[in-house]
């Protein structure tokens, strides 16, 4: 008989967010990933205790699914989180940031668990309703004529990972990539649905940032260098192309277990290399010039093909077949038993090739208009280049979210500092209303307000990691930062602009310290004529999106009165 | 799980990196010391002398020094040498960053400052260097052979010093103002050499011999060979004009042989079992056909990526028991296919079968397997061979012609079976050479060849850069003094204005001076660890002469040369020593560092310090219960 335990009796624990232990986690996790927010923030290396690869990283997107902890409380908060950025892919820290401080905040205020949930409802509905407004006093319409703000756009989330260790000219230089490589991705002219290409990223380690490109059209690398002194003839017409996604190796893959008795002088090798061979002889009639093989291709097959001067890739791979079909138009064949189909060839405009450092390519030239294009991601080192492929794809996909709403929020802390102010002044409207509204008393509600807008400053207070202090102008409620040796005072007399880059010093200003109490004031609109562009933004889309799912956690967590775990 | 987070202040991170890098500070520098690394529970031991080797042998436990093994493993890949450097400048500039945190200087003004002191000494290292074109003026064949015969004017200024003396006052361009300058010097080289001279206005091609010298490092062995090499090349080539392609230099490494014997040969050079040697002399003299086999020569083998499925049966004939296994006829095929094609030689890059080199044997075709792809690439373009997968696929298009096999060597020892070592060439046109390293010291073998490598990288870099940087630490010294200039200056513009100004941007000048000045401090450093490491020096004396030489700089142009001269001063003695035939008029031999590699490894040990400064606490994962100095979430 086996083994068996007595099964253990369900642990059940009420109230967590009573106990001492799921606090303390909650706090630690807070400051993990607050010490990583923001451009300033700090890396984290990330490995398993028994050794092997160190992951060095600042993103949530690689960190939070290293963390998993023992409390399913705090792996709730992380699986939603992570929701969030594989759909949105920015932002993830500022919701896990943020959720945190909410829950931490209405812990420590005292407050019955069913009226803080329901003042963040009611303040998260103010706020969208807010950022969805036409005059919103922090959002940016992004003009698509002009390509400024789509490079700072870019910029923003390409600096905000500190592991890239980029310089200036270097993080400029990227942006301009990305934006490139976005725009390549947008067809044009396509009559009916248009659906949004890919760009394929390839890294290539040991070179400078600087020699990053965007390439129209699909790099491949080849390995085999007996056949490029047949490639470069091949650029005046468009050439065609044919792509299996059987394999060709020549072996009887598909056939699974069981046995298979052969006949004597049968000789099933040869047999198939025949078929092989008759494929090719077909290619070569149809004047293929170049042929694809997801899969292995034999090697008589393909000293064949190479001797009728046909260019040769197999082992394509599969993460490579959609962007070749959509780039070429061709169809995949599926099996090697059956002449090709004319309308299974594909066309491209020319083939050349492209060296970096060590890798050869081989640079598929698209014939018609095609989405795909290919980035070469260049780094000195694989800890940075790792981080940087991560960011550039989140670049790619906060770009993409730019289609579907034209609009960015100003970054830097001065969106939260804005809407903490706002917050604040809207509240004192009618509280007795929506007192009586949300069913508790007006004390009750101002507490909660409070608490949410404290927890939006303690966001912008995780920017801060070099010891310096935050301000906000009792103006526009900008968010400023002051290094730990100057004085607030001192703000009028120098020149420096808020978080954002929109708003400048001017001795009309007046400052206080991020945490203190301030009279509420309605944030004053940006004057329209300023010639200031704003120089950090974030994604309207996913910022705002991080804003829902941060209070839904929040109030989720809030809500839990029980927690039964199954022991074993 | 669990992570612990580290205190801001101490900064762990960077003390582990400032600890690894003292691991290897003897091996800095011309003057290289060995170590014994062993391994206390097998037993085993390995004698390493380089920087690389070192970590490789380690065992390191924390997440720091995977980064950093990571690291310099990426750079010695692709550059061959400076890891040691990199290593060095990394422990370095990583206390320095330490001494900044306890001065109170924030994170990211550390980063900023560092990242401004590393643009200064990029750019020193491109104002500085100089072309390869022209340097060392002509010199014949004869006069590579003597160790002094370097083609140097025996002037008191040598002609590239000369060149960088101007360099202060123009901005340098490696073509144009400075080839004037040095092709005056090269008509007065040509009066009074007696060797054949170019026509000067002609593009210089560079002189090889006079680089790898410069290049040398201690290494003069080692780089004797990289000369023998590449004029070797330089033959066969047939341009008339000195190169090096380092891709089609393949090392041999053949133990028990002593020092000496190590040579350069074109072609390759196999070890071959007795067999395999007796049909190499029966073919010697002979032009041969050879085919070139990827993948091994057995029946049974298949291409990468054929997967045979496990349940097939064969069903057989009772009269097919009495005839000859399948691997037999596959043996008789080959051999008719082999035979018919007058195939002598087949180089085989995977494993050949033991049965079908001997039976290739007695028709007197000679196998010859595990052979390098560096290998067949260049005897695939010389002969007209082209390579094949299965030697079925031979047809008269795919066998070469013009190959030789001679005996080289007879090592023969009742121990060893692969004891006869044969050169195979073809006729000297493919441009492959073969580097024999031996030593007598069996554990010496690996360090000799690395050594080898390293020398001979240090010269593709420099042809590739087709620039120079001036050796010897004269370009550390060039950064240090930048570096401490604009510290000085940054310090003097925030005392000046913290009157009335906004106290920021004051402090933040004065702190970039102090990291300016740290960094500096860490360039002292590794030039006094190489000075220390050539045994004649103390620590004290080498920093007192360092920080001598850099206050007779300022404004004084011509300390290059003298610095220089320091260096070789000592470097004479030594090689007087070793290889006593320098006569003392012997002018002095220059030091070159390559370009490239030196702003790489300046840049990669940098990015080290930024990744683990920046790194604040560690995510531990599988952490299974409680343990001290960790929080578990």
């Amino acid at each position: 008989m086996a083994r068996r335990v007595k099964k253990a009796p369900s642990v059940c624990t009420d109230l967590p967010l009573d106990t001492a232990d799921v606090c303390a986690k909650l706090h630690l996790l807070r400051q993990l990933l607050g010490s990583c927010f923001g451009p300033t923030g700090r890396l984290k290396q990330v490995h398993n205790n028994i050794g092997g690869h160190v992951v060095t990283t600042s993103t949530s997107s690689v960190l939070l699914p290293a963390i998993s902890s023992s409390q399913p409380f705090v792996n709730m908060i992380k699986t939603s989180i992570l929701n969030h950025v594989s759909r949105f892919s920015d932002c993830g820290l500022f919701a896990a940031v943020f959720c945190l401080a909410l829950i931490e905040r209405a812990k420590r205020s005292a407050l019955r668990e069913s009226v803080a949930v329901k003042v963040n409802r009611h303040l998260l509905g103010l706020c969208t309703r807010y950022l969805q407004r036409e005059d919103c006093g922090c959002k940016v319409k992004l003009d698509f004529c002009s390509i400024h703000n789509l490079i700072t756009l870019a910029r923003s989330v390409i600096s905000s990972k500190p592991a890239c260790v980029l310089t200036e000219s270097e993080t400029l230089h990227l942006s301009k990539l990305a934006v490139q490589a976005f725009l390549l991705t947008v067809p044009c002219d396509n009559p009916g649905t248009v659906s949004l290409g890919k760009t394929v990223t390839v890294p290539v380690e040991g070179h400078s940032v600087l020699h990053s490109a965007v390439f129209p059209g699909l790099l491949l690398g080849i390995t085999d260098v007996f056949c490029l002194s047949k490639v470069d003839n091949l650029n005046s017409a468009p050439l065609i192309m044919v792509l299996f996604s059987a394999s060709l190796a020549g072996d009887l893959c598909e056939l699974g277990d069981g046995t298979i008795e052969v006949h004597p002088g049968a000789d099933t090798d040869s047999q198939i290399l025949d078929q092989l061979l008759e494929l090719g002889k077909q290619a070569v009639k149809d004047e293929v010039k170049l042929f694809v093989c997801q899969k292995v291709i034999h090697p008589v097959l393909q000293q064949y093909l190479k001797s009728h001067g046909v260019v040769v890739i197999e082992r394509l791979g599969i993460s490579l077949m959609d962007p070749l079909i959509e780039l070429t138009g061709a169809q995949p064949v599926a099996t090697l038993h059956t002449t090709i189909p004319a309308k299974a060839y594909g066309k491209v405009r020319g083939l050349s090739i492209r060296q970096f450092g060590s890798n050869t390519m081989l640079h598929l030239h698209p014939y018609a208009e095609s989405a795909i294009c290919t980035m070469i991601l260049c780094h000195r080192n694989e800890t940075m280049l790792s981080e940087l492929k991560v960011v550039c794809q989140k670049t790619e996909h906060v770009l993409r979210l730019t289609l579907r709403e034209p609009f960015a929020l100003l970054g830097g802390g001065c969106t939260e500092t804005h809407l903490a102010a706002y917050i604040r002044h809207e509240s004192m409207n009618e509280v007795t209303e929506i007192a009586s509204a949300l069913g508790c008393s007006q004390t009750e509600y101002l507490i909660g307000v409070e608490g949410f807008c404290c927890s939006l400053e303690s966001v912008v207070t995780a920017l801060e990691h070099n010891n310096g202090n935050s301000l906000v102008d009792l103006t526009h409620a900008h968010h400023w930062t002051l290094s730990a040796d100057v004085m607030k005072e001192q703000m009028e007399d120098s020149f420096a602009f808020c978080g954002c880059g929109l708003v400048q010093t001017s001795s009309s200003k007046k400052w206080t310290y991020i945490n203190t109490k301030y009279t509420e004031f309605a944030p004053a609109p940006l004057s329209r004529d300023t010639i200031l562009q704003p120089c950090v933004l974030d994604s309207f889309t996913a910022k705002l999106n991080a804003f829902q799912v941060a209070v839904e956690t929040a109030n989720l967590a809030l809500d839990v009165r029980y927690i039964i775990q199954d022991v074993n | 799980m669990g992570s612990s987070v580290i205190n801001q202040r101490q900064h762990v991170g960077l003390q582990k990196l400032s600890a690894l890098a003292g691991i290897t500070h003897s091996s800095l520098g011309p003057n290289k010391k060995y170590k014994f690394i062993q391994d206390d529970t097998s037993g085993e031991s390995a004698l390493v002398c380089s920087c690389f080797r070192i970590f490789e042998n380690l065992e390191l436990t924390c997440a720091v020094g995977q980064l950093v093994y990571e690291t310099v493993q990426a750079h010695q890949k692709v550059y061959h040498t400076g890891s040691g450097c990199l290593l060095f400048l990394a422990g370095a500039w990583s206390r320095a960053a330490l001494e900044c945190l306890q001065k109170g200087i924030s994170v990211s003004h550390i980063i900023s400052a560092m990242s401004e002191g590393m643009d200064i000494c990029l750019d020193v290292c491109r104002k500085f260097s100089f072309s390869t074109e022209g340097l060392g003026g002509t010199q014949s064949e004869s006069c590579i052979a003597t160790s002094h015969g370097l083609g140097l004017l025996p002037s008191k200024k040598p002609p590239h010093l000369q060149g960088a003396t101007n360099v202060h006052h123009k901005t340098l361009n490696t073509s144009g103002q400075r080839k004037l300058k040095l092709s005056r010097h090269f008509c007065e080289a040509k009066s009074e050499n007696v060797s054949t001279a170019q026509p000067p206005p002609q593009p210089k091609h560079p002189d090889i011999a006079h680089i790898a010298e410069g290049l040398s490092h201690g290494c003069m062995d080692a780089m004797n060979l990289v000369r023998k090499a590449s004029s070797m090349q330089s033959k066969t080539q047939d341009t008339g004009s000195s190169s090096f392609d380092v891709t089609k230099v393949v090392t041999c490494v053949l133990p028990g042989l002593p020092g000496e014997s190590a040579d350069v040969v074109p072609g390759c050079i196999v070890l071959l079992s007795a067999d395999q040697a007796s049909v190499a002399h029966h073919l010697k003299e002979q032009p041969l056909k050879v085919a070139l086999i990827t993948g091994d020569l057995s029946d049974t083998y298949c291409h990468l990526g054929f997967s045979r499925p496990k349940g097939m049966q064969h069903v057989s004939d009772p009269l097919a028991l009495l005839s000859s296994s399948k691997e037999e006829k596959w043996l008789i095929k080959v051999v008719m296919i082999l035979l018919n094609l007058e195939v002598n030689l087949i180089l085989v890059s995977g494993l050949a079968n033991e049965k079908v080199i001997q039976c290739c044997c007695k028709h007197h075709i000679l196998v010859v397997d595990k052979v390098k792809a560096s290998v067949l690439e260049p005897f695939a373009n010389a002969t007209g061979a082209v390579p094949v997968t299965y030697p079925t696929q031979l047809s008269k298009h795919c066998v070469g012609t013009g190959v030789k096999a001679v005996i080289w060597r007879d090592l023969s020892s009742h121990e060893r079976k692969y004891c006869t070592a044969v050169h195979i060439s073809t006729g000297g046109n493919s441009g492959l050479v073969t580097v024999i390293i031996t030593s007598c010291v069996q554990g010496k073998l690996q360090a000799l060849e690395d050594q080898f490598w390293a020398c001979a990288y240090r010269l593709h870099h420099a042809l590739k850069d087709k620039a120079l940087l001036p050796g010897a630490g004269v370009t550390e010294m060039l950064c240090i003094h930048h570096l401490q200039t604009q510290a000085e200056h940054h310090v003097k513009h925030s005392i000046e204005k913290s009157g009335d100004v906004l106290k920021t941007r004051t402090a933040a000048n004065h702190h970039r001076g102090v990291v300016l000045q740290l960094m500096a401090d860490g360039l002292i450093d590794y030039v006094s660890t190489v000075m220390v490491n050539t045994g004649r020096i103390s620590k004290i004396k080498a920093r007192t002469i360092v920080n001598q030489q850099l206050q007779d700089y300022s404004g004084h142009v011509g300390i290059a040369a003298k610095f220089s001269q320091l260096f070789l001063e000592e470097e004479k003695e030594d090689t007087v020593v070793a290889l006593s035939v320098k006569s003392n008029e012997a002018p002095a031999v220059k030091i070159y560092d390559n370009l490239s590699v030196k702003q790489e490894v300046w840049r990669k040990a940098l990015d080290v310090v930024f990744l683990v400064l920046q790194t604040d606490a560690e995510v531990i994962t599988g952490v299974a219960q409680k343990s001290e100095n960790l929080m578990l979430l």
